[in-house]
């Protein structure tokens, strides 16, 4: 999400599932829909029979994706950059950029600091500080005149993003990407033809992707290349097109709107740092941009602070904001904290609905360091492999002290609320069945935990009570047992304080205190739908006037119910659609028609007059403070542009600079440290982690349903027939698969479904393994992840499973 | 006229949601803890079985330069002239004639397992495990007097209903054909056949296809006359032979018993 | 099998008085030798296992699955075993329909071998069906479009009528009253007694018509019913045979060379009738490649053709060979043998290639077979030792020593 929100201001899918429906071509990198997201194949399916749209699926395995692909890219695990930036280089040689929109909606025009270099893999302003590698930006900088960022819009300059993108991704010459990528030449030439294609005006090319991009130590780098490709051939903004990042669950969207991030609080706004914001003042003025639509951040930080602590939130007390939790600047990420929790620094944890005994990277040393905890809550609908960890086999429950509560929790049909799926739409479920025994909602017992919490600050005290015991928490419901659920959702769409009626959008905001929200980006969510008498989330109108698949009153799509982000770009900066077959928003003349809500100013706020279109042609990407797309991103920690590293674990030397890995990728000591040297005689394949459609995530849930357990009950791992042979192994043997940190013995798969690559003229093989198993449930296996290695992408911290070094051989 | 479905592989994914719906809607029972045996990580069970219906059939397939993956939902094909039904001496076995149904009485049931040796898509399957078993197969939803009814109020089958990529079409059997037709027409990617058209007679499901559909295990020697004719055109003999043997057998007896009386009397006559 | 000769013991007590009345008063006899103990303890496990099976399920006795529903009881003992029974009506046939008196010193033995026969095939089936509570369903809804049907009903029939049939047998011990009823009856009973196995014979065959395309060409035929047919009819010659063989060593009872070797000439014409119907029928169906292919099918139908037909038919008509009675009796084995090796071949090895899968029968469906065949041997040997079974002349001479030789062998 770094990467979409350094790109284009939002870390989110840029369009939603339906509108697959009207894309040319797709692109499927990192992602297996059919498996993963088999409603989005359904999209993508109807896109190829009613308009024969072409489909290049970019996997190491033969996926169930892969079987409707008409070029199949067959590419080494973490090869992804190579491949993206090889694209890229053959769409900047023979012209095939949309350049119109590139000139007009990037920043491609715009002239870079003349410091800035690259040079053997690394970027200028590279240096060392307590012994780590960093990066200076400055010199990745713009160049400005009166505050003005200088431009170019011949694309000529030496310096402008043009021109250094050209240069940076010129080595990534065919030839090049297939020694990388092991794709043969001419598949890959034929798959950026056919991508290619989507540059023209009324064509739509759509790159998908989802784990397969973002677990790797350049994750974040993966999704600048897409969002760069997809920028260039101005497929941002339109119908059938944009950067679809489909999450790895139901509901992840709508977990890190609320902010399940370390550095997040809700709606993407930063976690106030203790050193750099003390003050409310301090926040404010050092994380609001003048321009862009960030510039009403400070209206979205009071109301929440107003929704958080009430009428206790003042303007004298700068409403609160001292109360509010600051960040450490310590490594709170998943990986961070059980870093944390192995030296012993952690003392109790909540394991809510989150399995990190299977589910984690090295996850036999997450097993061990949860040994450290004083106490453990598992709020689970079974008792996971977390819940039991200290029984799990191997372990001596005699030896382990932890404390462990498990809270028995109601599953998705057992409970009402909202889910928001990749697509930004947030729909109402309402509760199809109670929840067996005494199992609860994770509003009830949230509410429940904050009620106990309180009740012991009021009665025995303790540090900083304040935040604790002034927080507004008024969700009772007279007579029932569950809180009222109504009361929750209207202090997350936002409220007027002195009506507390639901406030129609966030536009409505103040920084005054007059106005209380709890996540700003769901203004509106809540707000009643006239006609269908329901919350906005709540309704369920199959009506597309447009015949576009936007379905404007099915349920609610975040920002204001916009369906796709960043829509100005489907016009040209005369507001004349580049594609009169898919019209999202037309400016006639006089004033601007529309289809989806538009993502730009098309009335005057205070005189309702109509904003012509070459105001809104200057800034499409509003979130953004320069307001056009970024090719070249100066925000981005660990480069501006996407550079191919090797994945920590590789079996070959990075062939492009001797820069063999990222530089910046997030590593610990440790034992859950231990890693394969490059090019490891011991571990000599290349694994890969992925999922089977008849299992969700660690198995928590679905290897405990019967009919899901069976047709998926064993752990095994595809291997090459050629590699089989070699090893005498025949599908269905016991094998050991091993890798620095651990080994597993499992079912042998001996299918096409993975196979040798040819890297720079050497035949590596390619294991691939489904991560759903673990010690508990109806069926069990070993976890994959006791295999996966603990580094990590260092703007998001997510572990690098995709790609790693193993040993396999015949077990027995 | 009956229903059907139309199956087109190159719109299944493989996802297995029918194999789920179908228990589901049927309340059958899974195969746990004693799981079906690990086959290659793709399919599970390898087959269908006295408690699984229809199983998705997953295979990797050999093109130009590389593999691909196909798809292929199998359950009972609900023949339009069933050989079980014309196998099952106690009428457990019946086909719908509204619906097309092929469907299965297990209060009838002796359990002697023809129609499983009869069956040419060795669809019936038994429980083996259970002490009065019953057979397995799919009954296309058609309940009419239970609660397991779909079809039988217009509803599509469980499994079709689930199917995200349309792959599972259902309707009336002659308008499938049709349709079937059009797509072929259409994409020259197809295999010019319809399996389940002709083939003994004609079938309910219908298959199309871009791959041969005897990777999943589909006959090709069936031929296109039902198989009951087979039977019933020696059945048809039986009535004869009973009593042109009888008057045959009676008239010898007589007639050589009379001859021994004879002999007898000339015996004595002599002696 | 040289134990001592162990006491006469009485298989009831000889002062035990029922309300039965005649069929009790009787003093029946059943000579305990080593043999016939150890016959006791095979019939005795088979019944422990089919008590086992009938409660527990078939998966927890047999290794039948769903790509063999069909094993070693439907496979041997219901359709060679029907078979084999053929013996009783065609030396029905023989000796009473068409009165060739010759024969008749064989026609109750035969009749007896195959009563017991349809019992065991009956008992087989009842305990291979899986609702077997459920058997008497076809007598009422007719699923007369199944050949199933025609077989179960005349399978149903025929025991009846072979029970009827035996009743005149039996009135002549007990229950006296009735026989002249019974002798009454015996034309009809003897003509079903004809009839119905002609009927069912061939279904057994036509059972797997509809198994088109899923039995090996080399058995599946449209004419396989008249196949199943003629080999019934002349496997009964062969049994007759055997079991004049084993029975006469026990029971000191003659049936004449003469009479076999004419029963043998009658199975030898229907034999080269069979031969010259499966060479046009291979023919007209053009598989006669498949006879030659070298795979496990094709050789065993060679096998099944040399072993059932070719050899028999040498030693039927090589006079050197056909004076000897010993002959005879291999004959009789080949036939017997290879008439069960055809039926083998249609349930198992025509099946494989299309079933695929595994089975081979467990230790249990082994012992349950061996163990029914046990309690049928044991049966016979009380019925003839007990009613007058061998011959019309001579009392039954059960005093014999050394009965047990030859008897289990």
């Amino acid at each position: 999400m770094a990467g979409l929100a350094n790109t284009f201001g939002r870390g989110v899918m840029t369009n939603h599932f339906i509108d697959y429906k009207n894309s040319d071509v797709i692109l499927m990198i990192g992602s297996n829909s059919a498996e993963n997201h088999p409603q989005a194949m359904r999209w993508i399916l109807k896109a190829k029979q009613n308009k024969g749209a072409k489909l290049i699926v970019a996997d190491p395995r033969l996926t169930k994706s892969a079987a409707f692909a008409d070029i199949h890219l067959r590419h080494r695990p973490g090869t992804d950059i190579a491949l993206l930036n090889g694209m890229i280089n053959y769409i900047l040689q023979n012209n095939l950029y949309f350049h119109d929109y590139v000139v007009n909606y990037t920043n491609a025009s715009y002239l870079v600091n003349p410091d800035f270099g690259f040079h053997d893999g690394v970027f200028s302003g590279a240096g060392t500080k307590d012994g780590k590698f960093t990066y200076d930006t400055k010199s990745w900088q713009y160049q400005t005149e009166e505050d003005k960022i200088k431009k170019d819009p011949t694309l000529q300059d030496p310096y402008c993003v043009f021109q250094l993108l050209k240069k940076h991704v010129s080595r990534y010459d065919s030839k090049t990407v297939s020694r990388i990528t092991g794709v043969p030449e001419e598949i890959f030439l034929k798959a950026c033809a056919l991508y290619a294609s989507t540059g023209k005006p009324d064509k739509a090319g759509n790159v998908i992707y989802a784990m397969g991009i973002t677990q790797h130590t350049y994750g974040s780098q993966n999704v600048r290349a897409i969002a760069m490709l997809q920028l260039l051939l101005g497929n941002i903004g339109i119908c059938g097109g944009g950067v679809n990042a489909q999450r790895g669950e139901s509901n992840v969207q709508g977990s890190t709107d609320m902010a399940m991030l370390s550095h997040l609080i809700p709606g993407y706004l930063s976690v106030p740092s203790a050193v750099a914001h003390p003050t409310l003042k301090d926040y404010l003025s050092k994380e609001t941009p003048e321009s862009g639509y960030w510039a009403n951040k400070p209206k979205f930080l009071v109301s929440m602070l107003k929704a958080f602590y009430g009428e206790q939130a003042t303007q004298e007390n700068d409403f609160c904001y001292a109360w509010l939790p600051k960040h450490d600047g310590k490594n709170r990420t998943h990986m961070g904290i059980f870093d944390f929790m192995a030296k012993g620094a952690v003392k109790g944890m909540f394991a809510w609905g989150q399995n990190p005994a299977v589910g984690g990277p090295t996850a036999a040393e997450e097993r061990k360091a949860m040994e450290k905890l004083d106490w453990l809550v598992v709020v689970d609908l079974f008792e996971t492999e977390t819940a039991a960890f200290w029984r799990r086999p191997g372990a001596n429950p005699k030896g382990i002290k932890t404390e462990v509560f498990f809270l028995p929790a109601a599953m998705s049909y057992e409970k009402e609320g909202t889910i928001t799926n990749s697509g930004r739409w947030i729909q109402y479920r309402w509760k199809a069945v109670d929840p067996p025994g005494e199992c609860k909602s994770d509003l009830w017992i949230a509410d429940r935990l904050f009620k106990a919490v309180k009740k012991e600050y009021q009665q025995n005290g303790g540090k900083f009570p304040a935040p604790i015991l002034q927080m507004l928490w008024d969700y009772d419901k007279p007579g029932r047992q569950e809180p009222d659920l109504d009361r929750v959702a209207t202090e997350i769409n936002g409220y007027n304080v002195a009506t507390r009626e639901p406030l129609a959008s966030f536009a409505l905001l103040k920084e005054d205190g007059t106005t209380a929200c709890g996540n700003w980006i769901y203004g509106g969510y809540w707000f009643e739908d006239k006609e269908a008498k329901v919350p906005a989330a709540k309704r369920r109108v199959r009506e597309d006037k447009a015949g576009l698949g936007l379905y404007p009153r099915w349920a609610f799509s975040w920002p204001v119910n916009r369906r796709i982000v960043y829509n100005r770009c489907s016009c040209d900066p005369a507001g004349k659609p580049w594609n009169p077959q898919a019209v999202l928003a037309r400016w006639d003349g006089a004033k601007w028609i529309t289809n989806d809500v538009p993502d730009f100013g098309i009335k005057d706020l205070k005189t309702g007059d109509p904003v012509p279109p070459e105001k809104s042609a200057a800034a499409p990407f509003i979130m953004l403070p320069e307001g056009q797309g970024r090719l070249f991103a100066p925000t981005v920690g660990d480069g501006p542009l996407p550079e191919h590293y090797e994945p920590v674990e590789s079996p070959v030397q990075n062939i492009l600079s001797k820069q063999q890995n990222n530089p910046l990728a997030v590593r610990f000591n440790g034992s859950a440290a231990k890693l394969a040297e490059t090019g490891s005689a011991k571990y000599p394949y290349i694994a890969t982690t992925h999922r089977l459609i008849e299992h969700y995530q660690s198995g928590a849930v679905t290897r405990n349903c019967p009919w899901l357990a069976e047709i998926a009950p064993h752990m095994f791992v595809s291997i090459s027939p050629k590699l089989a042979q070699k090893l005498n192994i025949k599908t269905g043997d016991e094998v050991l698969v091993e890798s620095a940190r651990g080994q597993i013995i499992c079912k042998a798969s001996v299918l096409p479904v993975v196979k040798p690559l040819l890297i720079d003229g050497k035949e590596i093989e390619v294991v691939a393994m489904p991560w759903h198993w673990g010690y508990k449930a109806l069926v069990t296996g070993p976890s994959a992840n006791e295999l996966t290695p603990s580094v990590g992408d260092p703007l998001t911290s997510i572990p690098e499973y995709k790609a790693f070094l193993v040993n396999i051989r015949k077990a027995k | 006229m009956s229903k059907g479905v139309l199956v087109d592989v190159t719109r299944c994914m493989g996802c297995k949601s029918c194999q789920v719906a179908c228990k589901s809607w049927n309340d059958l029972p899974a195969n746990v803890p004693d799981v079906p045996e690990f086959s290659d990580g793709l399919n599970s069970p390898a087959e269908t079985n006295g408690y699984t219906y229809t199983t998705v059939a997953i295979r990797t397939v050999a093109r130009e330069d590389d593999y691909v993956l196909r798809f292929c939902k199998r359950q009972c094909m609900h023949c339009l002239e069933p050989a079980c039904v014309s196998a099952c001496f106690a009428r457990a076995l019946q086909r719908d004639p509204q619906t097309g149904a092929v469907v299965y009485n297990q209060n009838m049931c002796v359990g002697c397992r023809y129609c499983m040796l009869a069956c040419p898509f060795n669809i019936p399957k038994f429980q083996w495990d259970k002490t009065f078993p019953i057979i397995g197969k799919c009954q296309f939803c058609f309940d009419p007097n239970g609660k397991l009814n779909r079809i039988g109020q217009g509803l599509a089958p469980a499994c079709v209903r689930t199917c995200p990529t349309s792959a599972l079409q259902f309707g009336e059997r002659e308008a499938l054909l049709k349709e079937a037709r059009e797509r072929i027409k259409k994409n020259p990617a197809y295999i010019k056949h319809i399996y389940g058209e002709k083939e003994i007679g004609g079938t309910a499901w219908l298959y199309i296809s871009d791959t041969p559909l005897e990777i999943f295990g589909f006959r090709q020697d069936l031929g296109t006359r039902p198989l009951p004719e087979y039977t019933a055109s020696y059945l048809k003999f039986t009535p004869y032979v009973a009593v042109g043997w009888t008057i045959l057998l009676t008239a010898l007896y007589l007639y050589t018993k009379r001859r021994e009386a004879v002999e007898e009397e000339k015996k004595s006559a002599q002696g | 099998m040289k134990g001592p000769v162990t006491a006469e013991k009485e298989w009831l007590p000889e002062d035990w008085r029922g309300e039965i009345g005649e069929l009790t008063g009787k003093k029946w006899r059943f000579r305990m030798t080593p043999a016939r103990v150890v016959l006791l303890a095979l019939g005795a496990i088979s019944v422990l296992i089919t008590v086992y099976r009938l409660f527990a399920g078939h998966e927890a006795v047999s290794n039948l699955n769903d790509h063999w529903p069909w094993g070693l009881w439907i496979g041997f003992n219901v359709l060679a075993g029907v078979a084999l029974a053929g013996g009783g009506y065609s030396t029905a046939l023989l000796a009473n329909v068409l009165h060739v008196r010759k024969f008749s010193v064989v026609a109750r033995s035969a009749l007896l071998v195959s009563l017991l026969s349809y019992l065991f095939v009956m008992f087989s089936l009842f305990l291979d069906i899986g609702k077997w509570y459920n058997f008497w369903r076809p007598f009422v809804f007719w699923g007369y479009h199944s050949v199933l049907f025609e077989v179960f009903w005349c399978i149903s029939l025929y025991l009846v009528v072979q029970l009827l049939e035996f009743g005149e047998i039996a009135t002549e011990r007990v229950l006296t009253g009735w026989h002249a009823l019974f002798k009454k009856a015996m034309p009809v009973l003897l003509i079903a007694g004809v009839m119905l196995p002609t009927l069912h014979q061939q279904s057994l065959g036509g059972l797997y018509i509809i198994a088109v395309g899923k039995l090996y060409p080399l058995w599946w035929s449209m004419l396989i019913p008249v196949f199943f047919l003629i080999s019934s009819f002349f496997v009964g010659p062969a049994m007759v045979t055997l079991v004049s063989t084993l029975a006469g060593r026990a029971y000191r009872w003659t049936v004449p060379t003469e009479v076999l070797q004419k029963l043998i000439r009658v199975s030898g014409v229907l034999m080269l009738v069979y031969l010259g119907l499966l060479v046009y029928d291979l023919s007209s169906r053009g598989v006669w490649g498949l006879v030659f292919k070298g795979n496990l099918e094709g050789n065993m139908f060679i096998l099944e053709v040399l072993w059932m037909l070719i050899i028999p038919l040498v030693i039927c008509w090589t006079p050197a060979l056909f004076n000897q009675r010993k002959w005879l009796v291999v004959f009789g084995a080949l036939v017997g043998s290879g008439v069960v090796l055809n039926r083998m071949n249609v349930v198992f090895t025509g099946m494989a290639g299309y079933l695929g899968g595994h089975y081979f029968p467990s230790l249990m469906e082994w012992a349950l077979t061996i163990g029914f065949i046990a309690i049928t041997a044991l049966v016979y040997m009380f019925v003839a030792e007990n009613f007058r079974i061998h011959a019309r002349e001579e009392e039954i001479a059960p005093e014999v020593a050394e009965v047990e030789k030859g008897v289990v062998a």
